[in-house]
């Protein structure tokens, strides 16, 4: 790579940002004054919250207790009070009629007015009338009877300034009666300090600084999200998509800058910007809160302000330093984004999908009681704002213990954000793209002539896809049901057959001519078949060992843990052959015919082996529901997609998922029926805490086994290659000559 | 020489109605140096589609192609630095002026200050420039562009140049600077690769043309040759009834898969003819 073109590029685009008026007013400018701006609104909007007047209707005041007067004089009084006329008035009436019990029915129907029954009175209309946010009626005999007089106070919740009058109103009301209380107390030898609460003297360890570090700590990166992809976003829409409208992406590509520079020297710009916005938005945002804190320490607020004050100089460092990894992950993923586009336009419309993928990733970190640890450290973007929380804490030791996980994982997916930003800079279809000739019939008649052996690598990346969203629904609508036999088979057959196997099976139907090579339906040889049995019964201890470190790091909830036990005893209780069927074999078949049949097929296109492999696990283990499966089965399945990926279909696959499945079941069963150990067995199992697992030396020979027969399975001459070898080794030659042979093919037509 | 030599090039893209749109089907001409070499055809025949091929842009699906004697595909990198390429849509930065343009594509070119800098006052003081040096690119009339595109197409000295539809939307003055300026050039012993749908520029400009229609050169020549072998001596006339042949070839055949129905010479014909 020649580093002088991308620092010439980056020179130009740089210059050439700087020159536009709207990306500086909206990264650069727009931050300055925003905050500011919302300052000088939330101190005005407080200012109003804390001035406002309410006015208090009250009915029958005279019948208050002359002594304790609820009505008193207060300087700057919030309350407005209102006496109303007891007695002739629609309130009266309403209030009398609607809604005191009514003690005698003929005494009130002789009170009622006439004109009530014409025209209802709602308590709306009353407020209205009276011109009061909330009314208190007094009833006569609340003079006598304090206690046990119930007073009536007419508000409407729907406005606001009558809920803040009722708020007001009951302030008033409870130092009324402390008061009223307090009086009546010292009548007796008990004394007014009975009342009193203990008084309780908080001693906080932490310090202040350090408090408002952490809240700022949970705001801040939230905010750099939103403003790193802004800043990166509106540049990349502009240097790719904006030079593509121009036409100078052409003249550019045809200089002697390869792509792979042009790419660096947008990124670094990108990255620039990013970085910059981000940073002036967290200096101005900070500057102005501390500002408006200390504006609001003057008018009372204490805890408020101790709590969102400045934040001390080292923790503000280690927020700049965040920005970096962060900016660059958004700047590559904007950048890449922003070549898909074919306009400014159209650019536009593709941010909000990027800040919703990144919106997650930061709100991970936000929730109570998530902290830095093995689990999270390799959550790209999550782990980067738990480490520089570490960090602000002053935990050193810890932040350090898990820099290298997340320090790997941050570069990974920089690199790999900016080789995907490559490709598409690569990638003729994406830069010359034409506008989509806009036929719906056509494309359909299209896609149903076209349709090929096996999937295209969209369909099959759409198929997995659906699959997951028919679990989502499907899972949510099964949930309700309670844990029984009947219930377990209902729920796995729908999953299975309607869920996993359906999509793919009408995708093969639909989409493709063969339906047993969209399936990779193999015939099986029957060695691989004996070898992969073996593999997974040599396996299993390795599998039971990582589940167990994978149940230890992420902790199972109580309520799974119970539903788990219940799940054992009930496969215990059951015979095990329904057992195997149902939870061994069914999902075997479905779960290999959807993940590494149709899914495959489609992904291993184009000598697209690893992107199969890698893929089809990722949502082979997705589509488990609960987090500690989806690693487990992930990690598995990478093992499945290459034992699929060398035998050339789903037979073997499927053989090492059952014998898997069943070996899993067995053991759960056996567990919780508490049968013990069977003689023949005991070199390879044993009884530990009255759940049977397996034995020391079985399980370092079992590793020793597996890794055999994954030599064998990588070394053996591939069945893939005997089954089509014309065409595999045609595709290992040249990955793109199948276009040419379709080509010559036509030329040769009479 | 020989400085342009396509021989059975063909380009096909993936497209979602036809499934492979085949752009360009076993093209082949080759273009010496001191000589204009027109590609005429009408819109959509594949003409930007060999060029950008020529530019690098995009990759051959098969064929060779080698400009100065380097593989396109295997030397991409020597390519560019003999080839200068005009488009079509003037490609300039809105935000830098002419002279800032030029500069940083020589720069691009790794040119060294004390030769870029004379050479971008020669070619500025050639193409009659100076005056709008310091305009920005969004407050330029069309033929500045124009101009500041050859400008910059010109910076490294290279042997081949590119016209992509130059002349497309250029006032009658500023087309005949441009042609001026291609005739300047190829006197100074440029091989110049001109593509256009307008027959008067061909008759000025071009000592031999290939004509491209629907992905196929479908004759090849001097002006001369091709007027004596169909008896015709009005270039446009002549062009018309090679593309009418065309069509009637193609309908006797059965069309080859991925080439839209036929229809053509009429639709050919909305974007021949003067502007």
């Amino acid at each position: 790579m020649n580093w002088s073109h991308v620092k010439l590029i980056f020179h130009r685009e740089v210059r050439d940002q700087l020159r536009d008026r709207r990306t500086m007013f909206t990264i650069c400018i727009l931050p300055l004054l925003l905050y500011p701006l919302m300052g000088m609104v939330m101190m005005q909007v407080a200012q109003f919250h804390r001035e406002q007047h309410v006015t208090i209707g009250i009915i029958g005041y005279e019948n208050w207790p002359d002594e304790f007067p609820l009505i008193t004089e207060v300087k700057n009084d919030k309350i407005h009070w209102k006496k109303l006329p007891a007695e002739g008035s629609l309130i009266e009436s309403f209030v009398k009629s609607d809604v005191l019990p009514k003690p005698e029915i003929s005494d009130a129907s002789a009170t009622r007015p006439s004109e009530l029954s014409s025209s209802p009175m709602t308590a709306e209309k009353v407020l209205r009338q009276m011109e009061s946010d909330v009314i208190i009626w007094v009833p006569e005999s609340f003079k006598g009877s304090i206690a046990q007089d119930s007073l009536v106070v007419l508000s409407n919740q729907r406005w606001e300034r009558s809920q803040l009058a009722v708020q007001y109103l009951q302030e008033r009301m409870n130092d009324w009666h402390a008061n009223w209380l307090r009086n009546h107390l010292k009548a007796t030898e008990m004394g007014a300090n009975i009342l009193e609460p203990p008084k309780v003297r908080q001693i906080d360890a932490s310090d202040a600084e350090m408090k408002r570090a952490l809240v700022w700590s949970k705001i801040l990166p939230f905010v750099m999200l939103v403003w790193a992809l802004t800043g990166a976003f509106y540049p990349a829409i502009d240097l790719c998509a904006g030079e593509k409208e121009r036409g100078t992406l052409e003249t550019l590509l045809c200089s002697p800058a390869r792509r792979r520079e042009i790419v660096w020297g947008k990124l670094l710009t990108v990255m620039c910007f990013s970085i910059g916005t981000a940073l002036l938005n967290l200096a101005s945002m900070h500057t102005t809160a501390s500002i408006v804190m200390s504006q609001f320490a003057g008018l009372g607020a204490g805890d408020m302000v101790a709590a969102m004050g400045p934040l001390p100089l080292h923790s503000m460092g280690w927020l700049i330093l965040l920005v970096i990894p962060i900016s660059a992950m958004f700047s590559a993923l904007a950048l890449a984004v922003a070549c898909l586009a074919r306009s400014t336009k159209e650019g536009q419309y593709y941010l909000m999908p990027l800040l919703l993928v990144g919106m997650p990733l930061v709100m991970l970190p936000m929730i109570p009681g998530v902290v830095l640890s093995r689990g999270t450290s390799i959550i790209p973007v999550t782990g980067a704002v738990l480490m520089s929380r570490a960090l602000m804490d002053g935990e050193y030791t810890h932040a350090l213990l898990h820099l290298p996980t997340v320090s790997t994982v941050t570069v990974l997916c920089c690199l790999l954000a900016v080789r995907w930003a490559v490709r598409q800079f690569e990638s003729e279809s994406v830069m010359f793209r034409d506008v989509e000739r806009a036929s719906m019939k056509q494309w359909i008649r299209n896609v149903w002539r076209q349709r090929e052996d096996t999937p295209t690598t969209n369909e099959a990346v759409l198929c997995g896809l659906l699959i997951l969203v028919c679990l989502f629904f499907g899972r949510l609508a099964l949930g309700g049901m309670s844990l029984t036999w009947s219930s377990i088979v209902q729920s796995t057959i729908v999953i299975q057959l309607a869920m996993i196997l359906a999509p793919a099976l009408i995708m093969a139907t639909i989409l493709t001519r063969s339906v047993r090579k969209s399936l990779r339906l193999n015939r099986p040889d029957g060695v691989e078949l004996a070898g992969a049995v073996l593999l997974a019964i040599s396996l299993h201890p390795t599998y039971a060992a990582f589940a167990s470190m994978v149940g230890a790091e992420y902790k199972l909830g109580e309520q799974t843990i119970g539903m788990l036990m219940q799940f054992d005893s009930i496969i215990a209780s059951t015979p095990i052959w329904s057992v195997l069927f149902v939870l061994a074999l069914i999902p075997a078949i479905c779960e290999e015919l959807a993940f590494r049949g149709f899914l495959f097929a489609g992904l291993i296109r184009n000598g697209g082996h690893v992107r199969a492999i890698l893929l089809s696990s990722i949502l082979f283990g997705l589509s488990h529901g609960v987090l500690q499966q989806t690693i487990t089965a992930a990690t598995l399945g990478l093992l499945i997609g290459w034992l699929a990926y060398r035998t050339g279909g789903v037979a073997c696959s499927m053989a090492f998922h059952c014998v898997h499945n069943s070996l899993s079941m067995l053991l759960a069963a056996h567990s919780s029926r508490g049968s013990g150990v069977p003689h023949w067995l005991a070199w390879a199992l044993q009884q530990n805490d009255g759940r049977i697992a397996y034995t020391n030396t079985w399980c370092t020979l079992s590793v020793g086994v597996s890794i055999a027969l994954i030599a064998w399975f990588a070394t053996k001459k591939s069945f893939a290659a005997s089954l089509n070898p014309k065409e595999t080794e045609l595709r290992r030659n040249s990955p793109d000559i199948e276009p040419n042979l379709r080509f010559r093919k036509n030329a040769f037509l009479p | 020489m020989d400085l342009v030599q396509v021989q059975n090039l063909c380009k096909s893209y993936p497209d979602a109605v036809q499934g492979e749109f085949r752009a360009l089907d076993n093209v082949s001409f080759v273009a010496k140096a001191g000589e204009v070499f027109g590609l005429l055809g009408p819109n959509g025949a594949g003409k930007t589609t060999a060029l950008r091929i020529l530019a690098t842009i995009l990759k051959p699906t098969s064929g060779s192609v080698r400009v100065f004697n380097f593989d396109v595909s295997s030397q991409a990198d020597y390519v560019r630095h003999s080839i200068g390429f005009v488009s079509n849509n003037t490609a300039i930065y809105d935000r830098m002026s002419a002279w800032e343009m030029v500069e940083y594509f020589g720069r691009l070119y790794a040119l060294p200050d004390d030769h870029l800098y004379p050479r971008m006052e020669k070619i500025f003081r050639r193409l009659q420039m100076d005056d709008f040096k310091e305009c920005p690119g969004a407050k330029m009339s069309t033929g500045m562009k124009q101009k500041t595109s050859i400008a910059r197409a010109l910076i490294h000295d290279p042997p081949v140049l590119i016209f992509d539809e130059a002349s497309l939307g250029l006032d009658v003055m500023v087309a005949r600077a441009l042609q001026s300026i291609v005739l300047d050039l190829r006197d100074q012993g440029k091989c110049i690769i001109y593509s256009t749908h307008i027959m008067r520029e061909v008759e000025r400009l071009c000592d031999r043309v290939a004509i491209v229609y629907k992905g196929k050169v479908i004759d090849s020549g001097s002006l001369d040759d091709l007027a004596e072998r169909h008896n015709q001596e009005d270039f446009e006339e002549l062009f018309f009834q090679l593309l009418m042949l065309d069509d009637e070839d193609r309908e006797e055949k059965p069309p080859a898969l991925g080439i839209p129905p036929l229809n053509g010479a009429v639709a050919a014909a909305m974007g021949v003819g003067p502007q």
